[in-house]
C-alpha cells in the first residue's frame, strides 16, 4: 500500500511539473480545455467533432458571446502538424489568454463582435509520439498505412541503434557519400557540392535498419496518414502520408465538415510549417488566371500583405525561413477551396544565431540550420540536444563505418517550453488585432421622401468599414459562401413598387459602399435587413 | 403506382414448390436464342421499376438463385434508403474473392433511370442463363460481379413519383442553397397542370421570337434573324414562390453532381460546378468508394448515364491526359472498339476531349485511383429511333415523328391553357419526362441486352492466369533450378500502368512450394539471354508488379535438396489464382 501510494504521490509530483516545464500531451491538453470551459461558462464551449483511429478526441473550443454562430468569426487551427507541439500549445494558449482577459473592456467588446473557433490539436495521434518511448517527429496518425504500397504493413520503421529512445541520424563512411563534414563545426554534416567539385565522405541517413531488406530504409514505419497532407487542395495521391484520396481520414473531415457549414467564418489561422504571415504571397498573374486556380487573386494579395504587415509589427518578429506548401495542406485548403482569408505561421524558428566573438566564433561560411541551431542553442545554454555520433556495428554495412548522432528530433521547430509563453502573448494580441479588421458593416445616409400620400421613397448606403471585403475575391466563386442579402421585409399593405425586394450582391470590398433605394407604396414601420454571415447584420427600420 | 402485380403470385408459387408458374407453362414456349426461356424470376423488362420494385426484383433473384446472386446493402442514402448490391459468380467454384471482378453502377444521375434497368437485367440474364448456357458458366466459375442497379435510389424515386423535367432532378436529395441567400429549395418547379411532368410554359406575343413549327404544331421553333415571331417561352413550370423576382432558382434539380465528387481530379464548385465539400462527401459515393477499396478484386467497371449512345473513358480533366498512357489506352481501345461493334448507334468517346472537361468523376477514379479500367455509357440514342443518325434537335424532327408514329403521341403533353399568377394567360405543354433521355419502352430490353453484352466482354477480358509448365534443371552439388512460367490469356493486364506507376495495389505472388530449401527467387528478364533480377527477401514468394495481357512472366527459384516435387501457385488482387503441381 504505502508504495503504491508514494509511486502515485511521485507520479503527481512529475505531472505538475511537467506542467510547468514541457509540452502538454493528449490527456494535459484536454484537461487545460475542460479548464477553461469550468472557468468561463458563459464564453466558452467545449465540443468533441470526432474520435480519430487512435480514439483520440478532435476538440472544437468555441469562445464568444450570445448567438457565436451569427457573428463574423475566425478559425484558430493548431496541431497542424503532430511534430509541432507549438501549434497547440499556441492555439491553447490563446485561448487561455484571451478568457484570462475577458474581464476588460477591450476583450469583452471584442467577444461581443467576434467568434473564434479554436481547434487546438488536429494531429493528436501523431502528436502522442513525442510523450512515447520513442521519440521521433511524427505527424501520421494511428490510420494503418502501406507507406511502400508492398503489400505489408510497417514492415521497416525506424530503429533505435544506439537505444537512447531517440531517432536521430545515421552517417556511413562511404566512397560514394554526398555528405561532408561542416567545416565551422564538425558535427554537422552538410551536402557536398558536386558542382564545386566537392567530393562527399559519408552517406546521411535516419538511425534504421533496411528490415525487410528491399533496398529502401525506414520507408514503412509506423505512422499514417498526416492532417496536413490530407486536405484537398493539390493532394499528392498516394505519396506517403497524403492518403489514397483527399479528406480520407475522420479528423481532416470533422474539421470540413463543421467548417462548410460555418458560414460566418471569415478567416482561418492555422499554426504550422507553412508561413505567409512573414512573408505574403505575392500576387502572380499567370497563376491566378489558371482554371484550376493556383495563385491568390489580386484583391486578396493585396489584403495578405496588409495582414502580414500586421503581424510582424506585432509578433516583432524576423528571418523566417522561406516555406512552400507542399499541397493536401490546411493553409492552402483554407484560401483555395474554403474561399476564406487564410494565414498560417509556425509562430517560432530558431533565430539567426550572431558569432559570439569573445569564443573566437567566426561567421558561418556556409549556411546550415543545424550549425545555426548549436550555435543558438550553446548561447542559451540549451544542453543535452546534441547525440555525439557513437559508432555502432550495423548489418546493411558490414566492414563500413557507422556512426549514429545527430540533433535530437524536434528542436528546430520547437522552441524550449520556457520560450512558448512569449510567443503565445504575442500571438494573442494579433489575432486580437486580426479580428478589428475583420468587415463590418454600417448604415450611411438613410433617407424616407415622402413621394405622394402613401409612397416614399427609401433609400441608405451600405458600407463595409472594415479593413477586409465581406468575402475574398475567390470565395465570391463558392456557393459555401452566403451572399450579401438586402431584404426589404414588407408588412401587411405595403409593397415595393420601385426596386427589388430582394437585392443578392456577391460581396462588399473593404471600404467601399453600395447605394440602393426603393419606391414604397404603404405605410407605418418598414423594416429593412442587410448583411451576410462573415459581416453580421444589420437591421434598418423607417417609418413609412 | 403498382409495378409487381404480376410477379406476387409467381412467389407464392415458388414458396409451395411449383416451378415455372408463369403467364405461360413450360409446354407453350418456345426459346429465342439468346435469352432465358422459361425464368424462375419474371420480369418485364418494358417499363422502369422505383427503388421498392428494384428491391423487389434483387430480393427475388437472391432467393432463386443462391448459389448465384448474392445480395447486400453497401450502406444508406441520404434519406436512408438501402444501396443494393448483388454479388454474381458460381459460389460453387472458387473464392469469391479471389476472382476477378468487374463492378456495374447506374443512375447516379437521378433522372439517368435506365442505368438501373440494364444492370438489374445484367444480373437476371446471367442467373437465368446459366443451367443452359455453357459460357456464362465458364465465366462466372472464373469471374464476379458486382452489381449496384441504382446508386442514387433517393434521387431515382423524386425524378418517378414527384413532378420532373427528363433532366430533373439530377442530383441526389441532400438539400442545397443553391442561389446562395441563406434560404434552402424556396423555389422548386411546380407541377401547374398537376400530371407529374413539368413541361414548358409558352405564352402569345406578339414581339415573341418563338412560332409553332410547320411541320409538326406540337413543336416550337425559334424564328430566323429576319422573320417576326408570336410567342415566346417562359421557361419550365413554375412560378416565383418566393417573390425574388426569379422562377425555379432554388429547387431541387440541381443540387450538386454527384458524379462531380470522386477522389481523383477533385475540384471545388467554383472551378468544378456540381462539386460538394470534398470527394466522398456524398453518402452514397461514400459508401460504394469503401466497397471498392473492400473489393481489390475489381479490375473492371462500368457506370451507366445517358444519354447520347457514347462508350466513355477518360480523363475527364485535360489536366490529366499524361495519365492515361498509351499502355492503358491500347487497352480502353481494344474493349470498346468490339463495344462499338455490340452497340449500334454507339460512339467510343473521350469525356474531356469529346464532352466537356469534368473533374472529380466516378469514371476518372475508378481507373486514375485504383487502377481499374472503366467505362461510362451515355445509354440512349436518337440513332435508334430510326436506326440512322439522328439529334435531338427541334429542327430535326425524328423525335415528333418517332412519338407521332411508333409511340401514338404518348411521350406528349398536348398544350393547354393556363392562368398563371404572375405571367397570366399562357400554355402549358411538350415532351414528358420519361421520353428524350429514357428508353421508350419497346426498345428498353434489346439496348439492355446489347449494353450487357459489352459488360461480358469488359469482365471476360479482365485477366486469366495459367502457370503454362514447370522446369526443372540440376545445377550440381543438389541444387536445382526450377523454372515457371504464368500466362495471362486475356487483354488486361494485372495491374494497368496507372497501378504499376503508383503502386496501387500490391504485386503479384509466385511461391514455390517444395520440400527443399529455397535458397534463392529471382525474376527472368531473358531467359534466352539468362538475364535475372533477385528478390533477396523471402525468395520462395516472387513478387512481380504485373503480369502483361495476352503475355507471360517467368520466374525461378534455386532449391537445395527436396524431392523433386513442386507446386507453383499464383495469386493476384484483379487476376486471380492459378496452381500448377509437378
Amino acid at each position: 500500500m504505502r508504495k503504491i501510494s508514494l509511486l502515485v504521490a511521485a507520479a503527481f509530483l512529475l505531472c505538475v511539473s511537467l506542467r510547468a516545464q514541457d509540452y502538454s500531451n493528449y490527456a494535459g491538453q484536454g484537461a487545460r480545455l475542460d479548464a477553461l470551459v469550468k472557468a468561463y461558462p458563459q464564453l466558452a464551449t467545449l465540443k468533441s467533432l470526432t474520435k480519430t483511429n487512435g480514439g483520440k478526441d478532435i476538440w472544437l473550443l468555441t469562445i464568444g458571446t450570445g448567438k457565436t454562430e451569427a457573428k463574423p468569426a475566425i478559425a484558430v487551427i493548431g496541431g497542424v502538424e503532430g511534430s509541432h507541439l507549438l501549434g497547440t500549445e499556441m492555439a491553447i494558449g490563446f485561448a487561455e489568454n484571451l478568457l484570462k482577459g475577458s474581464n476588460t473592456d477591450s476583450i469583452r467588446n471584442l467577444l461581443a463582435r467576434t467568434t473564434y473557433y479554436v481547434f487546438p490539436n488536429m494531429s493528436p495521434d501523431a502528436m502522442e509520439q513525442y510523450f512515447g518511448k520513442l521519440r521521433y517527429e511524427r505527424n501520421g496518425n494511428t490510420t494503418e498505412t502501406d507507406d511502400d504500397r508492398d503489400g505489408r504493413l510497417n514492415e521497416d520503421g525506424f530503429d533505435d541503434l544506439d537505444g537512447n529512445g531517440k531517432i536521430t541520424m545515421m552517417r556511413v563512411t562511404s566512397p560514394v557519400g554526398d555528405y561532408k563534414l561542416h567545416p565551422d563545426d564538425a558535427r554537422v554534416l552538410i551536402k557536398a557540392d558536386a558542382a564545386k567539385g566537392e567530393k562527399g565522405t559519408y552517406l546521411l541517413l535516419t538511425e534504421g535498419i533496411d528490415n525487410d531488406k528491399d533496398g529502401k530504409q525506414d520507408e514503412d514505419g509506423e505512422g499514417g496518414i498526416a492532417f496536413n497532407r490530407n486536405l484537398t487542395y493539390r493532394h499528392n495521391t498516394f505519396a506517403p502520408g497524403a492518403g489514397d484520396f483527399p479528406a480520407s481520414e475522420k479528423e481532416t473531415r470533422a474539421l470540413l465538415d463543421f467548417l462548410f457549414d460555418a458560414f460566418n467564418v471569415y478567416a482561418v489561422v492555422s499554426f504550422g510549417s507553412n508561413n505567409n504571415l512573414s512573408a505574403a504571397i505575392p500576387y502572380n498573374p499567370g497563376a491566378a488566371q489558371q482554371r484550376i486556380v493556383a495563385g491568390y487573386l489580386e484583391p486578396d494579395a493585396r489584403v495578405n500583405g496588409v495582414i502580414s504587415d500586421l503581424y510582424n509589427k506585432v509578433t516583432g518578429t524576423k528571418d523566417a525561413p522561406k516555406t512552400n506548401a507542399g499541397g493536401g495542406d490546411l493553409m492552402s485548403w483554407g484560401y483555395f477551396h474554403y474561399g476564406r482569408y487564410s494565414y498560417s505561421t509556425p509562430g517560432w524558428w530558431v533565430p539567426k544565431a550572431k558569432a559570439d566573438t569573445a569564443k573566437k566564433e567566426k561567421p558561418f561560411t556556409v549556411e546550415d540550420p543545424a550549425a545555426n541551431y548549436l550555435r543558438w542553442a550553446a548561447q542559451q545554454g540549451i544542453t543535452n540536444t546534441f547525440t555525439d555520433w557513437k559508432t555502432v556495428q550495423h548489418p546493411d554495412y558490414p566492414g563500413q563505418q557507422v556512426e549514429v548522432g545527430g540533433l535530437d528530433p524536434y528542436v528546430l521547430i520547437n522552441p524550449p517550453f520556457k520560450m512558448t509563453g512569449e510567443i503565445v502573448k504575442k500571438h494573442t494580441e494579433f489575432l486580437v488585432k486580426l479580428a478589428g479588421k475583420q468587415p463590418e458593416l454600417e448604415v450611411l445616409n438613410l433617407k424616407t421622401e415622402k413621394l405622394a400620400n402613401g409612397l416614399a421613397r427609401v433609400s441608405f448606403s451600405l458600407v463595409n468599414k472594415g479593413g477586409m471585403s465581406t468575402h475574398t475575391k475567390l470565395g465570391e466563386r463558392s456557393y459555401f459562401l452566403k451572399k450579401v442579402k438586402i431584404d426589404v421585409k414588407t408588412g401587411d399593405k405595403q409593397e415595393v413598387v420601385g426596386g427589388r425586394k430582394t437585392t443578392l450582391l456577391p460581396a462588399l470590398d473593404a471600404g467601399t459602399q453600395q447605394q440602393f433605394n426603393w419606391v414604397i407604396k404603404g405605410s407605418g414601420k418598414l423594416t429593412i435587413e442587410a448583411g451576410c454571415p462573415t459581416a453580421g447584420y444589420k437591421t434598418i427600420e423607417v417609418n413609412l | 403506382m403498382k409495378l409487381n402485380i404480376k410477379i406476387v403470385p409467381v412467389i407464392a408459387a415458388m414458396a409451395l414448390g411449383i416451378g415455372g408458374t408463369q403467364a405461360q407453362n413450360a409446354n407453350q414456349v418456345f426459346k429465342a436464342a439468346g435469352s432465358p426461356v422459361n425464368p424462375k424470376v419474371t420480369v418485364t423488362w418494358n417499363r422502369y421499376y422505383d427503388h421498392a420494385g428494384i428491391t423487389e426484383i434483387c430480393k427475388k433473384l437472391a432467393a432463386a438463385y443462391p448459389n448465384l446472386v448474392k445480395l447486400e446493402s453497401i450502406g444508406k442514402s441520404y434519406e436512408g434508403r438501402d444501396l443494393w448490391c448483388m454479388t454474381i459468380t458460381d459460389f460453387k467454384k472458387g473464392e469469391e474473392k479471389k476472382k476477378p471482378a468487374m463492378y456495374i453502377d447506374g443512375n447516379i444521375h437521378s433522372n439517368e433511370v435506365q442505368g438501373a434497368e440494364f444492370a438489374l437485367y445484367t444480373a437476371w440474364y446471367l442467373a437465368e442463363s446459366f443451367a443452359d448456357t455453357k459460357f456464362i458458366q465458364e465465366l462466372l466459375a472464373d469471374k464476379v460481379f458486382y452489381i449496384v442497379p441504382t446508386i442514387n435510389p433517393d434521387g431515382r424515386d423524386s425524378y418517378i413519383h414527384k413532378p420532373n423535367t427528363g433532366s430533373s432532378p439530377r442530383s441526389g436529395l441532400l438539400p442545397i442553397d443553391n442561389d446562395g441567400d441563406g434560404l434552402v429549395n424556396e423555389d422548386l418547379y411546380d407541377d401547374l397542370d398537376g400530371d407529374g411532368h413539368i413541361t414548358m410554359m409558352r405564352r402569345k406575343n406578339p414581339n415573341g421570337r418563338w412560332k409553332i413549327d410547320p411541320k409538326d404544331p406540337r413543336n416550337m421553333i425559334q424564328v430566323g434573324p429576319d422573320e417576326k415571331g408570336d410567342y415566346e417561352i417562359l421557361g419550365s413550370e413554375g412560378i416565383d414562390n418566393d417573390g425574388d423576382g426569379r422562377v425555379n432558382e432554388d429547387g431541387y434539380a440541381f443540387e450538386y453532381d454527384p458524379n462531380r465528387d470522386w477522389g481523383w481530379g477533385w475540384q471545388p464548385n467554383y472551378i468544378q460546378s456540381g462539386a460538394y465539400k470534398y470527394p466522398f462527401s456524398l453518402p452514397e459515393n461514400r459508401a460504394v468508394m469503401e466497397f471498392v477499396m473492400k473489393h481489390p478484386n475489381i479490375a473492371a467497371a462500368q457506370s451507366y448515364h445517358n444519354a447520347g449512345g457514347m462508350i466513355l473513358r477518360g480523363p475527364g480533366g485535360q489536366e490529366d491526359v499524361s495519365t492515361y498512357n498509351a499502355q492503358d489506352i491500347s487497352v480502353y481501345d481494344a474493349i470498346a472498339k468490339k463495344g462499338e461493334e455490340l452497340l449500334p448507334g454507339y460512339k467510343y468517346l473521350v469525356v474531356y476531349k469529346d464532352l466537356y472537361s469534368a473533374y472529380g468523376g466516378e469514371l476518372d477514379w475508378f481507373y486514375a485511383g485504383r487502377g481499374i479500367y472503366t467505362y461510362s455509357n451515355e445509354l440512349w440514342t436518337p440513332y435508334l429511333m430510326f436506326m440512322k443518325d439522328a439529334t435531338r434537335d427541334p429542327f430535326d424532327n425524328t423525335t415528333y415523328s418517332f412519338d407521332r408514329y411508333l409511340l401514338f403521341q404518348d411521350a406528349f403533353v398536348p398544350w393547354k391553357e393556363y392562368d398563371h399568377p404572375q405571367y397570366g394567360k399562357i400554355e402549358i405543354g411538350g415532351l414528358k419526362k420519361n421520353f428524350g433521355r429514357a428508353h421508350p419502352g419497346f426498345l428498353l430490353e434489346s439496348d439492355a441486352h446489347r449494353n450487357m453484352a459489352f459488360s461480358i466482354y469488359h469482365c471476360f477480358h479482365t485477366p486469366k492466369l495459367e502457370v503454362q509448365d514447370i522446369t526443372e534443371r540440376d545445377l550440381g552439388d543438389g541444387l536445382k533450378e526450377v523454372t515457371a512460367t504464368v500466362y495471362n490469356g486475356r487483354i488486361m493486364p494485372t495491374h494497368s500502368s496507372q497501378d504499376v506507376k503508383n503502386k496501387i495495389e500490391r504485386p503479384d505472388y509466385i511461391s514455390l512450394t517444395t520440400n527443399g530449401k529455397v535458397v534463392a527467387g529471382m525474376q527472368i528478364e531473358n531467359k534466352d539471354l539468362n538475364l535475372s533480377t533477385e528478390q533477396k527477401n523471402n525468395p520462395q514468394t516472387i513478387e512481380v508488379n504485373n503480369i502483361p495481357g495476352l503475355g507471360a512472366v517467368t520466374v525461378k527459384w534455386i532449391v537445395q535438396g527436396g524431392n523433386g516435387k513442386y507446386t507453383v501457385n499464383v495469386d493476384s488482387r484483379k487476376g486471380g489464382t492459378a496452381t500448377l503441381a509437378k
